[in-house]
């Protein structure tokens, strides 16, 4: 099948040129990001990141299952990734590409290995019965920077999530439409951020980036990627190989992560309370008078 | 590599689903008959009213793309778009602003070299599509001693001079008739800004101010700005200057203009507020 | 089940002994298949893993460049490096069989094909491919490191020209996540039993240069950690680089006294080391 096109020569010396003068293509700071858009679904538990041109839909899901058998009092919690033909003809469904596992790797260890998620709570009867949390990723078109949008946008949409209300007498388990109970939000412990830096040059130092565009990562020698939350714990960090960066320069980039996450989380924040604002209907009690507005 | 499912009609609503039919805007023109109130646009499909096909007294009918000939005597736009007539070529067409670029004879594209061949480069148009062949004498005086060695991934600025359906497409950087190559050949130095196939129409009009509404060029050369362009027809725009502030510049009032459908007013704005931040 | 940190702030020894900056027994062995192109064995401690290199071939004519079950880095004009990963059945305790398309093996292998393509000098060998297989035998923490560490010696037994070793180790914490206490010491050289109590990050460096080539973290970490675990693993870096070394000088010092490779003028070795 016929590739993509690959940057040509005058792109490619165009940026080195630039970068050495300090510009990006797109005349941002090397520490700017592209305007970052959080939006939520009428659903709970869509959320839509955009990062400039790169756009991630993530749809939350909840039903109730079995537990893993090593597990009998943890529910089941699961990321699923996969990038379709959609984003760009080369990937192909059910071929994970080097992008897809790289990509679910990061969010594994980022969201379920850190244990945003308190998968003890989604147990219902113990090695019977639990919840099944699944997250969908759909990438819906690339321009870079493809983990953090990913992440924000999954970390975004478990938040706004609602699973349905429960009760359990005796034997029988009770699980409630969104009309009986009002749902209930996910036990949610932190909220970590992936924030990726991309190094330039034959030696990595002529320029360290934030947020790149597909161009830009094309031509990056050495990329790195922090996940933290906003407490300043690590959850992951990951440069697989590339050019050699001088370790001084983790400890900076740690730094500027650090600030980074604690930004997306005020986002993540704010977004979440003008959403729930807009939902408001003054509660249960104003559903269930009789009186009109006259 | 961008893809956006966006924006595949500018201008006008796309959320066709909700609209009835009869209520469609572009119906009623049509039943108007009002071919002089601004642009027509057309849906794959749609009835295409009679009195807009031009009927020439001597020169066929000529169907551009976006247009099928339905036999006896249908004719089906293909692709959402603006429906064009040109009456003294005996031409109509659907212009659209997103989609492949699917090559014609005649258009002149930029492209970059993939690899060299034993007779000819393979050139790269667009992304995920077969290269196109680009013979090593189709240049300029060129003959078998002297040819321009290209370097793989060096930009040529070429002719389309065969296109069809199952072959790949051939180019040229060379007039046929009179061997001068017209400015066309290899772009060194520069930088390549992706653009949509509807901007690189626009800004390639003879007059693409007034037809084109596109000022941005005009105002950033009449700002005092220095800079040498080129425009493919397949999405791609070239910009070289001494200057690495200016080429980044004019190629981001070009895309911006594009993206965000910038009328001349904005586009003018657009020019000084980046003009502003270069001094 | 928590590793007992009493202990260690009482006497300052770790479960098998060590102290906090000591490295496990290294021992390299280079040359150890006459079949193969390069061919080396590694056990830091109690992982032991084995490296089988093939290259730099022709390169075959893969479809979209990549197998099931291998990572491919560099490529196109460039030599492709290739690497696969096989952990044997007995490798750990509890027996886990690790398919081909596991996505932490994928992660591994991807992520030492990246670091070698930016290190060997593939411009040389156009069109071709450098095979590593690698081959975990025994799995007690820092495998990683030590998968990077029995490729770097493939590669130089081979003789494909690289522009320096890549060494690796380990270093931990021995704080907790939740803990913010200031007496937590660094560590060196994790085994699995340290792994999963604590938190480390993987590092690869360029020789003896402080330039990181890999940087891997998969725990719970405080950020003001991080310095001090990557001081430590880089300083363990170039002690396990000089270790390298030593087992690569043995051996030509050996192949020399038996009149398998002749002694050049240019080499300042001395035999009677």
């Amino acid at each position: 099948m016929p590739r993509e096109a690959e940057p040509s020569l005058n792109e490619r010396n165009f940026v080195s040129r630039a970068l050495e003068e300090g510009l990006r293509v797109d005349g941002r700071k090397f520490d700017q990001c592209r305007p970052v858009s959080l939006k939520f679904g009428d659903e709970f538990g869509v959320a839509e990141v955009q990062f400039g041109k790169t756009k991630v839909l993530v749809k939350v899901s909840a039903e109730v299952t079995v537990p893993y058998t090593d597990r009998p009092f943890e529910g089941v919690f699961s990321i699923a990734s996969e990038l379709s033909p959609m984003v760009a003809p080369s990937f192909e469904v059910n071929r994970p590409t080097e992008t897809e596992v790289l990509l679910s790797r990061m969010l594994e260890k980022t969201i379920r290995r850190s244990g945003a998620l308190d998968t003890e709570s989604l147990c219902l009867v113990a090695g019977k019965k639990c919840w099944s949390i699944r997250a969908d990723v759909h990438v819906l078109s690339l321009d870079g920077n493809l983990t953090d949008a990913a992440c924000l946008a999954v970390v975004a949409a478990l938040r706004h999530f609602r699973k349905p209300d429960s009760s359990i007498e005796g034997e029988i388990l009770t699980v409630y439409t969104p009309a009986e109970r009002e749902p209930v939000p996910l036990s949610w412990l932190h909220s970590p951020f992936c924030i990726t830096f991309s190094y330039f040059g034959e030696e990595g130092d002529t320029a360290v980036l934030l947020d790149t565009t597909w161009l830009e990562e094309q031509l990056r020698t050495s990329s790195c990627t922090f996940s933290l939350n906003r407490h300043g714990e690590i959850c992951q960090v990951s440069k697989l190989g590339g050019v050699s960066i001088d370790a001084p320069v983790f400890v900076q980039c740690a730094q500027v992560a650090l600030a980074k996450s604690k930004e997306y989380t005020e986002l993540v924040d704010r977004k979440l309370a003008e959403d729930a604002k807009s939902r408001d209907k003054g509660g249960l009690m104003a559903e269930l008078t009789a009186e009109n507005d006259r | 590599m961008l893809f956006s499912y966006s924006s595949l009609l500018q201008g006008r609503n796309p959320s066709l689903k909700s609209i009835p039919r009869t209520q469609n805007p572009t119906r009623l023109t049509h039943r108007a008959g009002a071919m002089s109130s601004g642009p027509i646009y057309v849906l794959p499909g749609d009835e295409i009213d009679a009195s807009l096909i031009p009927s020439h007294p001597k020169k066929p009918l000529r169907l551009g793309p976006g247009l099928r000939h339905a036999p006896p005597n249908d004719i089906i736009p293909t692709v959402a778009g603006q429906f064009v007539v040109e009456r003294q070529k005996n031409a109509i067409r659907v212009e659209t602003t997103s989609g492949r670029y699917i090559p014609r004879v005649g258009e002149l594209v930029i492209g970059t070299v993939h690899h060299s061949g034993a007779e000819s480069y393979f050139v790269t148009l667009s992304d995920f599509t077969s290269s196109a062949l680009l013979p090593h004498l189709s240049f300029e005086s060129a003959t078998r001693k002297t040819r321009p060695m290209l370097a793989n991934g060096a930009l040529v600025y070429a002719r389309v001079s065969l296109a069809h359906k199952h072959m790949d497409p051939e180019l040229e950087c060379v007039s046929p008739s009179t061997g001068k190559s017209d400015g066309l050949g290899p772009l060194t130095d520069g930088m390549l800004f992706p653009i949509s196939l509807g901007m690189s129409r626009r800004l390639m009009l003879s007059k693409s101010a007034q037809d084109g509404k596109v000022v941005v060029l005009d105002e950033l050369a009449s700002a005092g700005l220095q800079f040498e362009t080129a425009t493919g027809r397949n999405g791609r725009f070239w910009v070289d200057s001494e200057n690495i502030k200016t080429i980044s510049l004019v190629g981001r009032a070009v895309t911006e203009t594009d993206e965000k459908g910038l009328n001349v007013d904005q586009q003018k704005k657009l020019v000084r507020s980046l003009i502003k931040e270069l001094s | 089940m928590p590793l007992d940190t009493s202990t260690y702030s009482l006497a300052l020894l770790r479960v098998d002994g060590r102290r906090w900056n000591e490295l496990r027994r290294l021992h390299a062995q280079i040359r150890i298949q006459a079949a193969a192109d390069g061919s080396s064995y590694l056990e830091m401690g109690n992982t032991k893993v084995m490296c089988v290199l093939t290259g730099p071939s022709e390169a075959q004519q893969q479809q979209q460049g990549q197998r099931r079950g291998q990572a491919t880095a560099g490529g196109g004009k460039n030599a492709s490096i290739n690497v696969s990963i096989v952990v044997a059945g007995f490798a750990s305790v509890d027996h886990k069989k690790r398919g081909r398309n596991d996505k932490r093996t994928q992660e591994l292998e991807l992520t030492i094909a990246k670091t070698f393509a930016s290190v060997v000098h593939t411009h040389l060998f156009p069109n071709s491919s450098i095979s590593l297989a690698l081959h975990v035998l025994s799995a007690d923490g820092s495998l990683l490191a030590a998968l990077l560490n029995a490729a770097t010696l493939a590669l130089i037994d081979a003789g494909i020209p690289m522009s320096d070793y890549i060494a690796a180790c380990t270093a931990g914490s021995t704080s907790s996540y939740a803990a913010a206490d200031d007496s937590a010491d660094p560590l060196l050289d994790l085994n699995t039993q340290e792994e999963q109590e604590l938190p480390f990050i993987t590092v690869a460096t360029l020789g003896e240069t402080d330039r990181v080539a890999v940087l891997n973290c998969e725990s719970r970490v405080q950020v003001s950690r991080l310095e001090g675990m990557l001081a430590v693993a880089v300083d363990g870096c170039k002690e396990v680089k000089q270790l390298l070394d030593k087992a690569i000088k043995a051996k030509g010092a050996k192949m020399i006294r038996e009149g398998a490779a002749e002694k050049s003028d240019a080499m300042a070795m001395d035999l009677d080391e």
